[in-house]
């Protein structure tokens, strides 16, 4: 297997971690951040324009044309906010975590280079309830920079999220973190003239914040020669499922679907064999083991169907059945849904129940029509992307397995018989007062 | 350390003080035994300035505040998709038999509280298992009596 | 006149100004883009049913049509001429549907509803849903006054944004999320708040309905009456909803100057009050074996030989609720008929104001709001609150002087406040002087009736700033217009004559008045003009039954300044004072019409120069600024009594209390409780708890009352309702029970 560059995990090895700021600074780190620090902000997004860095949240929007949409402070004399997104919680993906707990310094110092470049005073990282250690190791680590007086006046605050998957989406991060619920607001405006506080914000994920420090340790064109046009640089990649060695995997974009599978990941379990592949989080639209040769890079998956998302890759075998995982997977947004628009709100609940009902067998051919209608009724008419992802995600399971939906219709029950590997799977048990109902099982 | 006191420090932290609800519901809950009880919300109410109903609409919008009371120890358990094609099912299964409560109810004694919740981040250590929100990797059905043991012995 | 922008809607080509909505540029068009949870007056839109999706050249994703403001060459297609729109409009209709019950035949917003006609003319003709629909116990209580039904609720966020974003009360919150998302207050606490009826006209089903209007009637079995509020000298417009000659409901008639809209529960909910049990409807005489029924002529013949044997010594003492014309007609009887030229009104009144007059929307533009006065403004005026809430959240600076405010004086300190910014000495003084858009406010007793706060905005210069201007909040709903109904009805002297042979009080306000009480002691003979048994039944020689204003044709002025007209909305149980006045009057040869309209008629050509009662319109303008005329001096400054050692009692009247209000049951839960409200630290000292039982003591009487801290009084000071504070003294002491 050819050696990758650790771009991302660079200092680490072995799946080690940098936790001491001595051992951090020797090995060259805050290199970056006085490269940055002494070029003036224009030239500081110019380097991130030059590395063609896109966002790796999930949106894949370029960062250094991010920044440059906030006005300069003469332009709009407001306070100038960094937030960064560690809400993560996209299904099958986990690598902002391991970022975290592996490189906290190279993180934060990407922050430090962002606050920087868009001349603010004020980081904002909000980190997702359930990440303790996570947020315990950032605290540690961001004490340690402080008493090395390595801020710089900028005062960065961790805010811990409380289980919220609706709080990534940029928006309804902006509105939690301001104290209300976190449901995401109408654009225009745009966060970048409107955003936290109604002043000018940018939002970026952890793994693009924690790419900016290598960008200018070895310089934005550098770095755009690595993985391909349009996909510049390494991706964390999140493997896991049917799948024989899951893990972060940093590799750069365009490798293929069957490297990081088979060579990198050990291939589907002994016995088994690949039956569908989620290429991007549970927002995407799933491959099948046709589309193995897919290169990881975002023209390609396009081009295949999918996207490359929130780069989570969840690998499926022939022990899964498709309904029930569209049945798991819709419940999901359903839970998540913030309730804030119609489609979503009402649309999530009635994809799972119209699936249930085919997975029970009692599905008959028009509860199929009605629910691709369903999904063509919530795609594209919601106020934010989570409703079309439920949508996204059960259209392309229908589309790439349709004679599995159909069989389900066709014989009055689930053609796994029991068992499938998602079998009985329950959905997130409700602990609020409100609930007296049970949780439903897939 | 008294809540009141706890969030006028919070309050510092942000340019603009609602910001320090959140945290604030966090130390109350901390502070009554893991769960908000209404007057654990006016008490936040009280500090912060605002209505109770207020700080019910936030905490009622997130899954990590507990409007009731909850076990001692917390046990959460992944069913999203990896952690679901892991085995999570019989994890779970395996959690209600040894712990004698189902998935979403505490045990009568208090002790404990088991549910089953959403992706924790932790796909590629498939099955996630969350004990008062500190995270157990790689948690297959065979683990759990030892797990179990581990924790009434606690 | 700001740019304009062409767009095109529906093929049909408008012009607006920049920075116009869609949905308001497809209106010019002539074309409703449908709307549920698109509401200007609530904020920023939010996007949030996706009712108003539209297609837009250019753009792939539909959008929605209320989150946009028009660009130049927009074109815009509705679901008249883009099925992909009309798909989109079907689909929110759809889903939206897929939880609703079928309650129509049930539900009260039947027949007056959004959802239904919206379904009708962009729905589904069919239900595709099979499965059960979430249900839930319906109706529940949200309050006495309104019940929540959450099977029927959108979740359109109206009622939310209402309570968080408009009256800023935080009571009714949207509780979970996603589908579990549901409308609730804190715990089983009734919403409370001087403002919750205003989610039942908000909401755009049967969710939020009124209990008093639950199940009494349907859109096609009733008419609107468009008049006018008389609980408060704002003057909301309303519409008077009748069926079968009874007041059935009371809505808002939206006048964008002075309400927007909006009315507070009391001017809405307290109309039951028409049908109280105890409401008189017969003119009453003492006889020796006490009050004994009249008929109509006969308590005309004693009123008459009452008004004789008077001898032109008798005093009129107003309510100050009264139409300008039943004032003055009452005026006509007493100064032209009997030379008894002496009245009362509860506070006194000045012109000196109408200097400075400015439409209570220009509060919402003020850069800068000054209130002064001991009340606060939502126990006064309540919709003046909602606008100057609006103004701090539009970026106003907003001050208040007063015992809670955010400069906490002490009562009665309002003159001296107002001489102090006169000075122009303090960094306020000089913010006041400097701002183009700036507002007084005065919201207590004393001042003059806004004398001192008239002398005040002359001095700053206000008269030459239009967007500048200043208002005095009245205890009353109409006293300029009763002050100067009275003042044209005669010419001569008004002092009170001694001894008082004749005491006539005019209105339950009046007759509940601790000084008309005082008065009609000294009195010889008292003769009272009321709606309730037991205000007067105790001290009135005759009674004559009173009506009320949804029952009277008239105008009157309110705190602006501006002269609006009444609509009889049902015919009252008794005769309308006009006709007998009008008939009494002809007994002393003066000649009053008996109609109000023939009245009007007589005061406006004195008063405002040739209006007629058509020229009020349905919307009545606020007339041109006059010149500042100086207020009399103040003859007796305002009590600053300074407490020696011990605690300030300030008497406060609450915005519901008065006999309507205490006749709606559902209201009790509004009304203030048996409270003494103390500053923090004075609690502290005293050992006292929020909610402790306490005896409030002054020299010679004490009162028990429940103790509620406040944390934003003055030190020194403790507030009682009137109606709780018994005999107490201006000075107090509060001690644990």
């Amino acid at each position: 297997m050819p050696e990758y560059p650790s771009i991302v995990f660079a200092g680490t090895t072995d799946g080690g971690a940098v936790l001491d700021i001595a051992e951090y600074e020797k090995a060259g780190g805050f290199r970056a951040l006085r490269k940055a620090r002494a070029m003036a902000p224009d030239a500081v997004i110019a380097e991130l324009d030059a590395s063609g860095l896109r966002g790796r949240g999930g949106a894949f929007f370029p960062t250094g044309r991010k920044w440059s949409f906030v006005p300069k402070p003469d332009q709009l004399p407001k306070p100038h906010y960094l937030v960064v997104n560690a809400d993560e919680s996209e299904p099958g993906t986990f690598k902002d975590r391991e970022i975290m707990l592996r490189v906290p310094f190279r993180f934060l110092e990407g922050c430090l280079i962002a606050a920087h470049g868009i001349e603010s005073q004020h980081v904002f990282i909000y980190i997702r309830g359930e990440y303790e250690r996570e947020f315990e190791v950032l605290r540690d680590s961001l004490e340690a920079m402080r008493r090395a007086d390595l801020l710089g006046g900028v005062t960065v605050v961790l805010h811990r999220g409380a289980g919220a998957y609706i709080c990534g989406e940029e928006t309804a991060l902006l509105e939690s973190l301001e104290g209300k619920r976190g449901q995401p607001r109408t654009k225009p405006p745009f966060p970048a003239i409107a955003g936290l506080y109604a002043a000018p914000t940018a939002v970026n994920n952890v793994e693009s914040i924690t790419t900016v420090t290598p960008v200018f340790e070895m310089g934005g064109a550098e770095y755009a020669k690595l993985g391909v046009e349009n996909s510049s640089g390494t991706r964390v990649f999140s493997l896991s499922g049917d799948v024989v060695s899951p893990g972060n995997y940093e590799l750069p974009h365009g490798i293929s679907m069957r490297e990081l599978i088979y060579d990198i990941g050990g291939g589907v379990p002994a016995g088994r064999e690949l039956k569908a592949v989620i290429p991007g989080g549970s927002s995407t639209s799933v491959l099948t083991a046709a589309d193995i040769d897919t290169k990881m890079d975002f023209t390609s998956l396009v081009e295949a169907g999918s996207s490359i998302g929130s780069a989570g890759v969840i690998v499926i075998d022939d022990r899964c059945c498709m309904v029930q995982l569209g049945i798991r997977v819709s419940q999901f947004y359903e839970h998540e849904s913030c309730g804030k628009c119609t489609p979503c709100r009402v649309g999530t609940k009635w994809v799972t129940q119209i699936l249930q009902k085919i997975e029970d067998g009692r599905g008959s051919q028009a509860d199929l029509d009605l629910l691709l209608s369903v999904c063509d009724r919530i795609m594209g008419k919601c106020l934010c992307p989570l409703g079309d992802s439920d949508a996204i995600a059960v259209l392309s399971y229908v589309d790439k397995f349709r004679e599995e939906y159909q069989a389900h219709i066709d014989l009055g029950r689930c053609p796994f018989d029991g068992e499938s590997s998602l079998e009985g799977i329950l959905a997130p048990s409700e602990l609020h007062a409100h609930h007296g109902h049970e949780p439903a099982h897939v | 350390m008294s809540v009141a006191s706890e969030v006028q420090k919070l309050k510092k932290r942000y340019p603009d003080p609602l910001s320090a609800v959140m945290p604030a519901l966090q130390v109350a809950q901390a502070e009554n035994g893991g769960w908000l009880s209404p007057d654990a919300i006016r008490e936040v109410a009280d500090a912060l300035d605002l209505t109770p109903a207020y700080c019910l609409s936030i905490a009622s919008f997130y899954d990590q505040y507990y409007l009731e009371p909850i076990g001692r120890t917390h046990v959460e358990v992944c069913t999203n998709v990896s952690c679901g094609l892991a085995g999570a099912q019989q994890v779970v299964e395996a959690f209600e038999h040894e712990l004698g409560v189902s998935a979403g109810s505490t045990s009568e004694d208090g002790a404990f509280t088991l549910g089953t919740i959403e992706c924790l981040g932790g796909c590629g250590w498939a099955t996630v298992v969350a004990v008062n929100n500190r995270h157990r990797l790689r948690v297959q059905a065979e683990d759990v009596p030892g797990i179990v043991e581990e924790l009434r012995g606690a | 006149m700001s740019e304009l922008v062409s767009v095109t809607v529906d093929d049909r080509q408008v012009e607006v100004p920049k920075g116009t909505g869609l949905v308001e540029a497809a209106q010019v068009a002539g074309i409703e883009i449908p709307v549920f949870c698109y509401e200007p007056r609530l904020g920023p839109p939010v996007g949030a049913c996706r009712m108003c999706l539209v297609e837009i050249e250019g753009i792939p994703k539909l959008q929605a049509a209320c989150t946009l403001t028009v660009a130049p060459d927009m074109v815009i297609k509705t679901s008249a001429t883009s099925a992909k729109a009309a798909e989109g409009q079907e689909a929110t209709l759809e889903f939206i549907l897929v939880n609703h019950p079928l309650d129509c035949p049930v539900c009260d917003k039947g027949g007056e509803c959004p959802l239904q006609d919206l379904t009708f003319r962009h729905g589904p003709g069919n239900t595709r849903m099979t499965f059960q629909k979430h249900t839930f116990d319906k109706p529940i209580p949200v309050s006495p006054l309104i019940a929540l039904d959450r099977e029927r609720c959108i979740l359109c966020y109206r009622c939310t944004r209402f309570s968080e974003d408009v009256a800023e009360d935080g009571q009714l919150i949207a509780r979970n999320r996603g589908a579990h998302t549901e409308i609730a207050t804190f715990e089983d606490e009734p919403y409370r708040s001087p403002f919750s009826g205003n989610v039942v006209e908000l909401c755009p089903v049967g969710a939020l309905t009124s209990t008093l209007y639950r199940f009494d009637a349907r859109p096609w079995d009733i008419q609107n009456v468009p008049t006018v509020c008389t609980s408060c000298a704002v003057g909301c417009n309303t519409s008077a909803t009748i069926r079968e000659g009874k007041v059935t409901r009371i809505l808002s008639r939206n006048h964008p100057e002075v309400d927007r809209g909006w009315l507070c529960d009391k001017g809405r909910f307290s109309y039951p009050h028409l049908r109280a049990e105890d409401r008189i409807t017969t003119p009453l005489r003492r006889g020796r074996k006490g009050l004994e029924e009249i008929a109509w002529d006969e308590a005309l013949d004693e009123a008459e030989s009452m008004l004789r044997e008077a001898g032109g010594s008798i005093v009129t003492a107003f309510s100050g609720s009264e139409t300008t014309e039943f004032a003055y007609a009452l005026g006509r009887l007493l100064r032209t008929g009997l030379d008894a030229h002496s009245a009362v009104l509860p506070e006194a009144t000045s012109d000196a104001l109408e200097a400075f007059r400015l439409p209570l929307s220009g509060i919402a533009e003020a850069e800068l709001v000054v209130v002064i006065g001991d009340d606060p403004v939502v126990e006064r005026a309540p919709i003046v609150d909602l606008w100057i809430r609006e103004a701090r959240r539009h970026g106003a600076e907003v001050v208040v002087c007063s015992p809670t405010g955010t400069e906490k004086t002490a009562p009665g300190a309002g003159a001296e406040i107002c001489r102090e910014l006169a000075s122009g000495r303090s960094a306020l003084a000089k913010k006041l002087r400097a701002a183009e858009r700036a507002v007084l406010v005065w919201s207590g007793p004393g001042g003059g009736g806004g004398a001192r706060l008239a002398e005040l905005a002359h001095e700053l210069g206000f008269a030459d700033k239009p967007g500048c201007g200043a208002f005095h909040l009245p205890s009353a709903s109409n006293p300029r217009g009763v002050a100067l109904g009275w003042a044209v009805a005669g010419e001569a002297d008004e002092t009170n004559p001694e001894p008082i042979e004749l005491l006539l009080v005019s209105g339950d306000e009046a007759a509940s008045n601790a000084d008309v009480r005082a008065l009609a002691e000294q009195a010889n003979r008292v003769i009272v003009l009321t709606m309730f048994h037991e205000l007067a039944g105790g001290w009135a020689d005759l009674i004559l039954p009173s009506t009320t204003a949804l029952e009277r044709d008239g105008t009157s002025m309110n705190l602006e300044g501006r002269v609006q007209r009444l609509r009889r909305a049902v015919l009252p149980p008794c005769p309308d004072e006009l006709a007998w006045i009008s008939k009494l009057a002809a007994r002393f040869e003066v000649d009053v019409p008996a109609h109000a309209a023939g009245v009007f008629a007589e005061v406006a050509a004195e008063l405002y120069r040739d209006l007629s009662l058509e020229d009020l319109g349905v919307h009545a303008s606020l007339p041109a600024r006059h010149a500042y005329v100086a207020p009399a001096a103040a003859t007796t400054p305002d009590p600053v009594e300074s407490a020696n050692g011990g605690l300030r009692l300030q008497r406060y009247t609450p915005l519901f209390s008065g006999p309507a209000v205490e006749r709606v049951a559902e209201l009790g839960f509004q009304r203030p409780g048996r409270d003494v409200e103390l500053a923090s630290g004075d609690a502290r000292s005293r050992g006292i708890a929020n909610g402790d039982a306490v005896v409030v003591r002054s020299n010679g009487t004490s009162v028990e009352l429940r103790a509620r801290v406040n944390r934003r009084l003055l030190e020194g000071v403790v507030r009682v309702a009137e109606e709780h504070a018994g005999d107490l003294h201006p000075e107090v002491e509060v001690v644990k029970a």
